[in-house]
């Protein structure tokens, strides 16, 4: 059913690590037969099926939902943390963003706090130790007031969402020079921030969550805003000007 | 589960200090282009605004202190932003490449702290030059209104007539002109105070205040290299 | 295929008397475990999606050690985040006319008479509490200009009762619980173990008490001992190769247990969801959901003329078929899931179907952009529209989408009784992974509050009922059930790395996806049936001998793990095969050709199958033993579903 479509080729520079303690390097493939209307992932796929049939070990990556929602896949295409297409997940993207024959070069999601599993795999768990220590609002199930008990705008609940959107992919980590966590970080920050529910945790959820992010090693923000251009969901650097704010304010309420 | 505490040393910390004290900085670049424009006036306008300056006395001294501190601050921040950056990626991609818009990545950005280290070098050159006259002109005197002053005029005039010194403060103008393109808005944002209406503003506003600064700086050497 | 049936052996368990009171009853007859003794005890949880997440939080909340495993490197990525539409709450918040007593009402109509009363009505109770749980933890949900919540309607519900964020309730709801979860790390009470997955349960003297698990970044096989375990892994869908499931959902974790000894029920009950975005190619690993609320605005047809390769722009109107309109003239395009699902298969097999596969129907947009304006439109659909061009690189606006049903969700699962409790006592089954409350068809918007009932407001209880009758601190790993699981998983790993093959797994479950998709998808047929389970067991063997998997058991190996996998599907695969043979009639998502009206509408057994068919594994994968579990309806009665 595929036959009136034409394929498409393509040279592909790999990142391969065996594991987190050995040295990676590029290594060159070629993949045929690609149908441009495949997701680069699905291209990813094509290449391991082919690579297992001539007894070679396929490419470590990840992936889960493959419809933009749960954050698990992210590889740097030519050095475009998911690819050349803004606001989209490496999943999302189709090979028919790629002329015929062009060379891509694949390496992971790079950042000292993200420190390679195997290939294009990273260890992304520096996030949730980050959340660990304040994201949320700390409330035991089964002692919640009414729902409507709070009324809350349409214009919070709208920015709060804006914020909340955050897939935890990491991608704003890898398109930062400095390989800063600031937006992940905020975007949690300003969500409990606008909403009243958060008002409570506020000042310790600001200190608590710098400071992990500090120890995770990534690197401090330098307002470059690549995160903003890099992340899927678009979410705006203004939640570090909040981030900035919240934590300021903090130094006067600790 | 330890109690946090604000860290002024932490990421956030240090980039609220760059910002309040970039802030604090272009305050002063401005107040300082101000009071230079006196060049153009002549000798005795120069002159007098400086000697205006000397009679604040201790609180001269004061808000030497103060600038000092400020620049002082605002670098060793910076460079601690900046070292703990290249320690945050050890391995770097073999292709890097900038997502393109919304990113406000540029050369001026990624320059900072190249642009910044030379202004750093050149204040400490610029208040050794006029202020302590390393190179010579501390006791140049004129009498104003009957008082005898110092004739700080003289020592500009005759620093610009070298035209080695008019290409080194020309030079060092463009780069703090790329310094202000960024950290002009990235201050603002630095101290929270931007959100999506005002950033395009602030960052606009900062390419006109970046020109407008350079521009206003560097025209006094080639205009006094020139005219006087 | 006759199998051996066994009646009366399944009980859930549940109170007699007003059903209203049941679970108010019962909460109270429950033994409970004393404040300072939960602390003594540890409970496993698998699975950190909505049931889990919730679960583990909320248990460790409680006072119990929770240690908590996930295939993914973080909890928050379980396939929970990719609901869209929304989680129905009997609030009433707007007045028109909801209650408890209706959401169980449609819930129990809706599943075709196949749920259990007594599930269904604790659950409509519960819902009320998640709204108020989930707007406490920070969830962004969408709001009237008042400031109260927004509701809507939905999957053809005739009240608002349906809660949203955006198109991304799933996921916003699982940030929630997965907050809660990350609370309680920190707090020390739940000890999370990503990248692992479970692949065996230990049982000990009949009860539950530990897991297997590889660890996915290193290979090794670990051990994990417990007082009791919650499993909450979700669906199979994904024994079908092409679902809307994410790619790594699978029914391993289910299946293991099931082989350990829970009973399996209605494995053939499989949601298809009617507006997916149709197959592309050969290469394709999955297939997107967009959400069924296109069907309130879309008109859905197909050319009049069969195999027309004309482009839709140049079909005029008389010569297309809106068949949904046309055989419902009341529902229209809104009727619910399965029966939209049947009539878009029906019109592709006659040859009707469109795109350049004929396995498409198209969803048409344009009278609505006419009547509503291209902004309204653009509103209310804008990001699916978005999705779809990003896909398919057509707009919407301009031509109308292609689409086609594709697995979705699977109301069968583990059986459980009343106190979520499979048959191994001490595993409890949570979520998606059990069978218990949608009967032969959910219900739009009714997964998420589903998991989340279990997990926040029913395994809270029912778990302390049973620990309070265990022995706290079980801890002994070096237990010769635990030797006995773990060389099992070892030898399932080293037959499959054994074999070298010329397949790869793909292949084979590719091969297995389409036949359970023809024989076992939108409509089954008691012949196919018989052939499909046969035709499963022959390329069952054929996957042991000749399968090919690459790389060794001590690594990170993808490809391992997939291939565990899909020897479960082949299992399970047969199994489902084997339930919808056995089930004489047609309900829900289960239509069987040989039981349904001259205009094709399904007709139910209520006499002779009204039953949760509940299947135990006797050693011998094609020789399933059939545990009937009458169901009684007392309070919702008996009705034929039209939407005429």
């Amino acid at each position: 059913m595929t036959d009136a479509k034409k394929t498409r080729s393509y040279k592909l520079r790999i990142w391969r690590q065996p594991d987190a303690a050995s040295t990676g390097r590029l290594v060159d493939y070629e993949v045929a037969d690609v149908d441009p209307d495949s997701s680069f992932l699905e291209m990813l796929d094509h290449l391991n099926e082919t690579l297992v049939k001539k007894g070679e070990e396929p490419v470590a990556f990840e992936s889960d939902c493959r419809e933009g929602i749960c954050g698990a896949c992210g590889v740097c295409i030519d050095g475009r943390p998911h690819g050349p297409v803004t606001h989209l997940t490496t999943c999302g993207l189709r090979m028919r963003e790629f002329g015929d024959g062009v060379t891509i070069t694949v390496e992971p999601f790079r950042a000292n706090a993200f420190p390679v599993v195997k290939d294009l795999i990273v260890d992304r768990s520096s996030f949730d130790r980050v959340i660990e220590r304040g994201g949320y609002v700390s409330v035991n199930a089964g002692s919640a007031p009414d729902a409507n008990a709070l009324p809350i705008s349409t214009d919070m609940a709208e920015d709060a969402m804006d914020s909340a959107a955050c897939i935890g992919c990491g991608a704003c980590v890898a398109s930062c020079p400095n390989a800063s966590a600031s937006l992940f970080v905020g975007a949690k920050i300003r969500q409990m921030k606008i909403l009243p529910q958060g008002d409570v945790e506020r000042t310790r959820r600001a200190l608590a969550m710098v400071e992990q992010m500090d120890a995770e090693g990534f690197g401090d923000c330098s307002n470059h805003g690549e995160c903003e251009a890099a992340c899927p969901k678009a979410i705006s650097i203004e939640n570090i000007a909040t981030l900035r704010r919240e934590y300021l304010r903090a130094a006067f309420r600790s | 589960m330890s109690t946090p505490r604000f860290q002024l040393w932490s990421s956030v910390g240090k980039k609220l200090l760059t910002g309040i004290t970039g802030l604090a900085l272009m305050g002063f670049i401005v107040t300082h282009l101000v009071g230079n424009l006196n060049l153009f006036v002549g000798s005795e306008a120069f002159n007098g605004y400086t000697e205006a300056l000397h009679q604040l006395g201790g609180l001269l001294v004061v808000a030497e202190l103060g600038l000092a501190g400020l620049f002082l601050l605002h670098a060793v921040s910076a460079i601690l932003v900046w070292r703990d950056n290249s320690g945050a990626r050890s391995v770097q991609n073999t292709v890097v490449a900038s997502k393109g818009s919304p990113s406000k990545q540029t050369v001026f950005s990624q320059s900072m702290i190249v642009t910044g280290s030379v202004l750093l070098v050149f204040v400490v050159l610029h208040v050794a030059q006029f202020r302590f006259g390393i190179f010579g002109g501390l006791d140049y005197t004129t009498t104003l209104d009957g008082k005898e002053v110092r004739d700080l005029y003289r020592l500009v005039v005759e620093t610009f007539k070298n035209p080695a010194w008019v290409v080194v403060y020309v030079g060092v103008m463009v780069l703090l002109g790329g310094h202000l393109r960024h950290g002009f808005w990235s201050a603002f944002q630095s101290v929270g105070l931007l959100d999506p209406m005002l950033r395009p503003l602030a960052y606009s506003a900062g390419a006109v205040f970046a020109v407008a600064i350079a521009v206003g700086f560097l025209v006094m050497p080639i205009y006094l290299f020139l005219f006087a | 295929m006759d199998v051996e049936i066994v009646d009366g052996s399944l009980s859930s368990g549940s109170p007699d008397g007003d059903i209203q009171t049941k679970w108010d009853r019962h909460r109270f007859e429950m033994k409970l475990v004393n404040p300072a003794n939960k602390r003594k005890y540890t409970v496993i949880v698998v699975g950190t999606g909505l049931a889990g997440g919730a679960a583990a939080a909320t248990l460790a909340e409680l006072g119990y050690n929770v240690l908590n495993f996930c295939i993914q490197d973080t909890p928050r990525r379980a396939h929970s985040v990719a609901a869209q539409g929304g989680i129905n709450a009997a609030k009433n918040y707007p007045n028109d006319g909801d209650s408890v007593w209706r959401l169980f009402y449609d819930t129990v109509k809706g599943g075709d008479f196949r749920a259990r009363e007594d599930n269904v009505y604790r659950l409509a109770q519960c819902s009320v509490n998640i709204i108020d749980q989930c707007v406490a933890q920070g969830v962004p949900f969408a709001r009237e200009y008042g400031g109260q919540l927004a509701n809507r309607s939905f999957g053809g519900a005739q009240v608002s009762r349906t809660f949203y964020a955006r198109g991304q309730t799933g996921q916003q709801l699982l940030l929630g619980a997965y907050g809660s979860l990350m609370r309680q790390v920190d707090a020390g009470r739940v000890k999370m173990f990503t990248r692992r997955e479970m692949l065996d349960l230990v049982v000990v003297d009949g009860h539950a008490k530990g897991i297997i698990c590889r660890n996915l970044a290193t290979g090794k096989l670990e051990r994990y001992a417990a007082d009791a375990v919650c499993l909450a892994t979700g669906g199979y869908s994904t024994a079908y190769f092409l679902s809307t499931n994410a790619v790594n959902s699978n029914a391993t974790a289910a299946w293991r247990c099931h082989k350990r000894g829970a009973y399996f029920a209605n494995p053939c009950f499989m949601q298809i969801h009617p507006t997916c975005i149709p197959l592309s190619g050969p290469s394709q690993s999955k297939l997107t959901l967009m959400s069924e609320s296109l069907r309130n605005d879309g008109r859905i047809w197909v050319p009049k003329k069969q195999g027309d390769t004309r482009p839709p722009s140049q079909i005029p109107e008389d010569e297309r078929d809106y068949f949904l309109e046309r055989r419902y003239p009341s529902f229209g395009n809104l009727v619910p899931r399965d029966v939209a699902s049947r009539a878009a298969k029906l019109a592709c097999d006659e040859g009707y179907g469109v795109g350049a596969t004929g396995l498409a129907v198209y969803l048409d947009f344009s009278e609505a952009i006419e009547r509503l304006g291209r902004d309204n439109v653009k509103q209310k659909y804008g990001n699916l529209f978005d999705m779809y061009e990003e896909i398919t690189a057509e707009s919407p606006y301009e031509t109308p989408m292609r689409i086609y049903p594709a697995p979705h969700y699977t109301m069968g699962g583990l059986w459980v009784d009343y106190n979520l409790q499979s048959t191994i006592p001490g595993l409890h089954v949570l979520g998606e992974a059990n069978f218990s409350d949608h009967g032969a068809n959910r219900l739009g918007a009714s997964a998420l509050m589903q998991g989340l009932a279990d997990g926040y407001f029913v395994i809270p209880y029912t778990l302390g009922n049973y620990l309070a009758d265990t022995k706290p601190g079980f801890d002994d790993t070096n237990d010769p059930a635990f030797d006995e699981a773990e060389t099992n998983v070892r030898g399932t790993i080293d037959r499959l790395l054994a074999a070298r093959g010329k397949k790869t797994p793909r292949e084979f479950h590719w091969e297995l996806g389409r036949l359970l998709w023809d024989q076992c998808g939108m409509s089954r047929e008691q012949e196919g049936l018989r052939q499909t389970a046969e035709k499963i067991r022959e390329l069952r063997d054929e996957f042991w001998q000749n399968v090919h998997v690459a790389g060794s058991g001590e690594e990170l190996n993808q490809h391992l793990e997939y291939a565990g996998r899909v020897a479960d599907y082949f299992e399970l695969g047969e199994l489902i095969a084997v339930d919808a043979y056995n089930r004489n009639e047609s309900c829900g998502c289960h239509l069987r050709l040989d039981h349904q009206t001259e205009e094709g509408e399904a007709v139910r057994d209520d006499e002779n199958y009204s039953h949760v068919a509940a299947w135990e594994y006797t050693g011998d994968l094609s020789k399933p033993r059939l545990h009937r579990e009458k169901l009684e309806f007392n309070n919702v009665h008996l009705a034929v579903r039209n939407y005429k």
